[in-house]
């Protein structure tokens, strides 16, 4: 029996290693006392594992690195003569090099030994060259044999192509899995080492180019374990599956009625992107301030270009000239009375004029304001008139001392204004950025202030179906549209809208609005409310929209721009035969209005 | 079908091979609404995109969105040419989560062949007869059975949700096939790693088949931390 010792590793194993091997298995410190023989270069034939080679490795190892230790006698002890010694094998990763005595007569129980350490995936029998006991307090044999033959086994690995698909899983990281799962990874080492020695034949020493029949069944072995089979390949359609095109709340998915909500199908509403007709409309104004377009009632059309008011028939299709003012002066503002009989007409001078349209006779002449009034609104018999000094004046057109409030607020000129369509409420915008909502009954002070807008505001526009809700559109530099309840004054909801908002049109069959929008995009764009979900745009003028104005039947829109045209949009066209409950009161109350007002 | 087999082998290679162009046609075809129901029920993309179709006397909901069904139907063409020549062993739809990448979800489908068994062992004559008595004792299937069991799958899937964690809506989802070293692999497809879920909670649902395929349907999920 040879007598080798138990080594207990004092440095890394891979310092070792490369202090060993690298440089083509140059022998280790070969020391005096060292024969020539005991060098570590293996012939072609020798196996590092063969024979009386081990009591070598230890003796040299000894006297350089490794220090003995106390263990080994133990170990030693056990792994001869103990039935106990099986054990120790599967758990203690002992590795002893075996002389040549040792090794014949251990083998049958070795070869369990193995069996064992592999977890069972492998079947290796090994027929003579049966060398090692593992043993973890002498794990420096077997990390120098078994990182020799990690390098063996990726040198073959990298040779043959039928290992591809191992090697694979292997750099999926998902070879060793298994036996990271039930053992530890010492075991991997060990287990890197056993299988090793599948390789180490002496054959393997000559050529690696075909991997050995027990190779493959080991590879066999980790490709099941790994839950693949050779001769398989995972592929994945490579491209990205498309975007989706906004996120999904799975919960409200769950939920989802069985019928498509009103909400779904007003989406789908299909709306005329091309206008139904187009309109010149030469000598516009190019101002944002001004208001010069507005539908009556009655359908008919008023809008001022320049100096004049012209006023066009929906239905004839008639166009008259109403009015002209003097040559120093244009018109700011035009604004039918509710009832359509009578256009309200501001001049830049501050003048305000009251033409009753049927006769084509003025009927009087208000002042009061030394600016241009670019804006006003009509409830009943008062009119609201906003002027360039940023005053709010309301007139009771029925008597001589016309003005009966003033109203202020606004430092800046005064783009917007908007009577609730109950009259207990007024919305004014101006130039200054600010949003006032007054109560009717007391215009001392406005109601609420609102400074959230960061341009002037000139579109304001009161919900139909829910009458304390506001809209107001913001400028340029603030591209918002702001949704206000004017009873308690909180904003409820906000789109960036990403351009000039130049006026805000509820619809009152939709739970919709249109905005209009100036620079950049000039176009018109619906929106759903309350989910403000952008439905369509219009791309509708070259210009900026400066106006807008529904039809009194609410299914078309006009739009006036600063390329001076004016286009007619169905943007709300109601769906034959099914009108909406919302719109129908409005609608009739319309149809009545406009009944008095053709007998009249 | 199974009297020919036995006359010859000629024959029952024939026989095999319409029959597969039928069956593959049936699989092929319920991957197709399988993807299309998953892509649905988990969100992946918004419900409107979606409309129903009547389908194994069901209503399906099939994707809408053009690039959508353009990208199904490169996945389903190619995965068509390899389920005729039996390439395939296992289809599946990986959800991934866009944030980490992640696979949060993984429905797995996995194909056996029928035919293919016996071509493989067809060397030793015991496993070919083996073979031959397996697809004889499953008696013929009408075409109504298969629809019924493809049925209940959907059925399984859609009640899924109700044990599936929740997603948080930001998803993806990527298509992996399982294919024989050597199928032919357009350039579309590349070598993957099996997108595993670590520590997957596994259900397995129902399965079905025709006369040469069985398709079993298994789905892993992270559980909820």
């Amino acid at each position: 029996m040879a007598s080798p010792s138990v080594m207990t590793p004092i440095k890394r194993r891979d310092g070792l290693f490369s202090t060993r091997f690298a440089g083509g298995r140059a022998p280790l410190t070969p020391s005096p006392q060292t024969p020539k023989q005991q060098n570590f270069v293996l012939d072609k034939d020798e196996s590092i594992h063969r024979g009386n080679l081990f009591p070598r490795f230890s003796r040299s190892i000894s006297k350089t690195n490794v220090r003995d230790s106390p263990k080994s006698n133990i170990a030693r002890h056990v792994s001869n003569n103990s039935p106990r010694r099986l054990e120790l094998g599967v758990s203690d990763w002992n590795l002893t090099g075996t002389g040549p005595s040792a090794s014949n007569k251990a083998t049958p129980s070795r070869t369990r030994n193995l069996k064992t350490v592999k977890t069972g995936k492998t079947k290796i029998s090994y027929t003579s060259a049966d060398r090692f006991i593992p043993s973890r307090s002498n794990s420096d044999a077997i990390t120098n044999s078994g990182v020799n033959k990690i390098e063996k086994k990726e040198h073959s690995r990298s040779k043959s192509s039928a290992e591809s698909v191992l090697a694979s899983a292997a750099s999926a990281s998902s070879a060793f899995d298994l036996g990271r799962r039930s053992t530890h990874d010492d075991d991997i080492d060990a287990a890197l080492g056993l299988d090793g020695l599948n390789l180490d034949d002496d054959e393997d020493d000559k050529t690696y180019n075909k991997p050995s029949p027990k190779t493959a069944a080991y590879q066999n072995e980790i490709a099941k374990a790994c839950d693949i089979s050779l001769g398989q390949r995972i592929l994945a359609f490579k491209p990205a599956a498309p975007e989706s095109s906004r996120p999904i709340d799975l919960r409200s998915q769950y939920n989802r009625p069985l019928k498509p909500t009103a909400a779904a199908t007003q989406f789908r509403r299909r709306v005329a992107t091309a206008p139904e007709r187009v309109l010149d409309a030469p000598g516009l104004v190019d101002d944002y301030y001004l208001n010069l377009l507005d539908w009556s009632s009655g359908n008919q059309v008023a809008i001022g270009l320049e100096r004049s008011v012209y006023v066009w028939s929906a239905e004839s299709g008639e166009v008259n000239s109403l009015l002209e003012c003097p040559a120093d002066t244009y018109i700011a503002s035009v604004k039918w009375s509710q009832d359509g009989a009578y256009v309200a007409a501001g001049l830049g001078t501050g003048e305000v004029q009251i033409w009753d349209v049927e006769e084509g006779s003025k009927l009087r002449s208000m002042f009061g304001h030394d600016t241009r009034v670019g804006v006003m609104g009509w409830n009943k018999h008062l009119l609201s008139t906003g002027a360039r000094s940023g005053l709010v004046y309301n007139h009771d057109v029925r008597i001589a001392q016309h003005k009966v409030a003033e109203l202020v607020s606004h430092t800046g000129e005064v783009c917007g204004l908007e009577w609730r369509p109950d009259g207990a409420q007024l919305a004014t915008g101006g130039n200054d950025n600010l949003v006032s909502i007054w109560d009717a009954r007391s215009l001392n002070a406005p109601k609420f202030q609102k400074t959230n807008h960061k341009a002037a505001v000139k579109a304001l526009a009161w919900c139909p179906w829910q009458s304390n809700l506001l809209a107001t559109g913001g400028g340029s530099h603030d591209r918002m549209i702001h949704f206000w309840n004017t009873t308690s004054g909180a904003r409820t909801n906000s789109i960036d809208t990403g351009s000039q908002v130049t006026s805000l049109k509820w619809s009152t069959s939709y739970k919709e609005l249109v905005s209009s929008s100036g620079f950049p995009d000039n176009s018109l764009s619906i929106w759903s409310y309350p989910t403000l979900v952008k439905n369509v745009e219009i791309p509708a003028h070259e210009s900026r929209v400066l106006h807008s104005c529904l039809s009194p039947d609410g299914q078309m829109l006009a739009t006036a721009a600063a390329d001076e045209s004016l286009k007619f949009w169905k943007v709300f066209e109601k769906k034959a035969g099914a009108s909406a409950a919302g719109a129908s009161g409005v609608a009739s109350a319309k149809a009545s209005l406009t009944k008095t007002t053709t007998i009249r | 079908m199974p009297p020919a087999k036995k006359e010859s082998k000629d024959k029952e290679k024939n026989t095999h091979k319409l029959a597969l162009k039928g069956s593959s046609k049936t699989v092929t075809e319920f991957f197709e609404y399988c993807i299309n129901t998953i892509l649905f029920q988990r969100g992946v993309y918004p419900p409107e995109d979606f409309t129903a179709v009547k389908k194994y006397g069901l209503n399906m909901l099939v994707s809408q969105d053009d690039q959508v069904k353009a990208y199904i139907k490169k996945i389903m063409s190619q995965l068509n040419k390899w389920m005729l020549k039996s390439k395939i062993s296992k289809l599946i739809i990986v959800i991934t989560s866009k944030e980490t990448g992640e696979p949060v979800e993984r429905w797995q489908f996995d194909v056996q062949i029928f035919g293919k068994d016996s071509k493989k062992k067809s060397s030793s004559k015991a496993a070919d007869e083996n073979a031959a008595s397996t697809t004889e004792q499953a008696p013929e299937k009408s075409e109504q059975d298969v629809q019924q069991e493809i049925q209940s799958i959907f059925r399984q899937i859609t009640a899924s949700v109700t044990f599936l964690p929740m997603l948080d809506g930001n998803c993806t989802f990527n298509v992996l096939v399982y294919a024989d070293q050597d199928s032919e692999v357009p350039l579309e497809w590349g070598d993957s790693d099996a997108k595993d879920i670590q520590d997957a909670e596994k259900v397995q649902l129902r399965s079905f088949s025709t006369n040469n395929h069985k398709v079993d349907t298994l789905v892993s999920y992270r559980l909820a931390e």
